[in-house]
């Protein structure tokens, strides 16, 4: 049977997993060195527990081991984000468009700063990880209709926040 | 506009008539925009490999970087300080040892961390790591308990004379001087006593007494008759009966001319202390005056 233990299972696991909890640890915190460490604590456990830890298990509890290490601990930071390299054909390389550009997102980070943590993640999780909601309601650990909510005050904060009301 | 609109909008999940609605919105631009300047943002760089390979070598994570800022020295060697004394105080937590004792004639009830049950019966006592339960499952016994271990989990249940480890729900262990007992109700528990190795299905005991072993059977779906207020015995000394009814109705029992050695199969009343004395003497064809918490057994040949 499919086994933790097994290395090849264990590193598909991290390669599957890993980078999305960083992303969400780094998402609550704005604390890139955190967010590694949380990684490596997570998994390690995860490899200390590989006998009792199911594969399907595995995704829940890693998430559950991030989430926990740094419970009412640090204070979160200025999350900052960078533009995703444009990719292959899309040639929007016009100087005015990537002014406009900037310039909005210079606004949506900083509106994402004032957004509570919990708001601020889903919503991430969802636009840059592309996570289901579903799929973030349990790595929260909550219902999917509490994400829905998170995810609906987010938007209405930042459009608020963006358009100066 | 439905509850949560914006989130239903994002994921796709509006009618086509909501979708209008909201289009022609004078917010809806925005929205739009955020929508999607925002799948177009990343977190900071992520080298997977690397942290794998940095995950394999089981490093913990480190404390932060260690920054040689002169001004900060100092700071940094009370840090460490608090780091080292916090350390110790963690590992001194941890091996705390939880102690809860059923005293004479009582019984207790213990949950384990696992929020498995113990019942202690009367003048037994159980110990465990509170804090370092997940790292260590091991219960230590001095006397008889009642186990009925929660679903899914394991323990191991250490006596002076063997260890029981848990694969099952609920068993019994009775270690009290020479004689070990171990029934397993329900599930199935594995006995290691001295040297030897053995599983026992629910129904099955196990028995040791001066020295000789024997396997039993009980009734499907019965406990251990101590929690049912009575006190069982299968071939099992005199003298560790007489014990055992000190214990159950906190009283000093002294014989005069009894053979404590002979071997006593039967049951006495652990609420009803007459009733008790009844069950004992009768079959071995013993008398017995009671004076208080004062009890004499004795032949009744002898004057």
């Amino acid at each position: 049977m499919d086994n933790v233990c097994d290395d090849q299972i264990y590193s598909q696991l991290f390669r599957t997993h890993s980078k999305t909890v960083f992303n969400y640890i780094y998402y609550k915190f704005g604390n890139e060195e955190k967010a590694r460490d949380a990684v490596q604590e997570a998994f390690v456990k995860l490899w200390e527990n590989c006998a009792r830890v199911t594969p399907e298990k595995a995704k829940s509890f890693v998430y559950t081991v991030a989430n926990n290490l740094y419970l009412n601990v640090i204070k979160a930071e200025k999350v900052r984000l960078k533009h995703r390299p444009e990719t292959g054909n899309t040639t929007r390389q016009d100087p005015e468009f990537l002014l406009e550009e900037r310039e909005f997102k210079d606004k949506l980070e900083h509106a994402l700063a004032g957004l509570p943590e919990n708001q601020r993640t889903t919503f991430l999780l969802n636009r840059i990880d592309g996570k289901k909601y579903s799929e973030i309601a349990e790595m929260e650990g909550v219902s999917v209709k509490a994400i829905e909510k998170r995810m609906h005050l987010a938007l209405k904060s930042l459009r608020e926040q963006i358009d100066g009301i | 506009m439905k509850e949560n609109y914006l989130a239903k909008w994002l994921n796709g999940d509006l009618s086509d008539e909501e979708l209008k609605v909201f289009r022609e919105s004078p917010e809806y631009k925005t929205y739009r925009k955020i929508a999607e300047v925002s799948t177009r943002l990343q977190g900071p760089e992520f080298d997977v490999e690397q942290a794998l390979e940095q995950a394999k070598e089981g490093r913990r994570p480190s404390v932060g970087k260690v920054v040689a800022l002169k001004a900060y020295r100092q700071l940094w060697k009370v840090a460490a300080a608090v780091v080292v004394l916090l350390g110790i105080g963690y590992f001194y937590v941890n091996s705390l040892e939880t102690s809860i004792q059923a005293g004479l004639a009582q019984r207790s009830e213990v949950v384990l961390p696992d929020a498995s049950e113990v019942i202690l019966n009367a003048g037994s006592e159980v110990s465990y790591r509170d804090k370092s339960w997940e790292n260590r499952r091991l219960v230590s016994l001095k006397g008889e308990a009642f186990f009925k271990v929660a679903k899914g989990q394991t323990f191991t249940v250490e006596t002076d004379a063997g260890k029981v480890t848990v694969l099952g729900t609920q068993f019994n262990v009775l270690q009290r001087g020479d004689i070990f007992s171990v029934t397993c109700f329900e599930g199935r528990v594995r006995v290691d006593h001295q040297g030897t190795s053995l599983e026992l299905a629910a129904g099955q005991g196990y028995q040791v007494a001066g020295g000789s072993f024997k396997t039993f059977e009980v009734a499907a779906g019965a406990r251990p008759s101590w929690m049912e207020d009575e006190s069982s015995f299968r071939s099992l000394p005199l003298s560790f009966i007489l014990e055992e009814l000190e214990r159950q109705h906190s009283i000093r029992v002294e014989t005069r001319g009894v053979d404590t050695g002979v071997l006593f199969t039967g049951t006495f009343s652990n609420t009803n202390l007459d009733l008790a004395l009844k069950s004992i003497s009768a079959p071995l064809q013993l008398g017995y005056t009671r004076e208080g918490d004062k009890v004499l057994l004795y032949a009744q040949d002898t004057p």
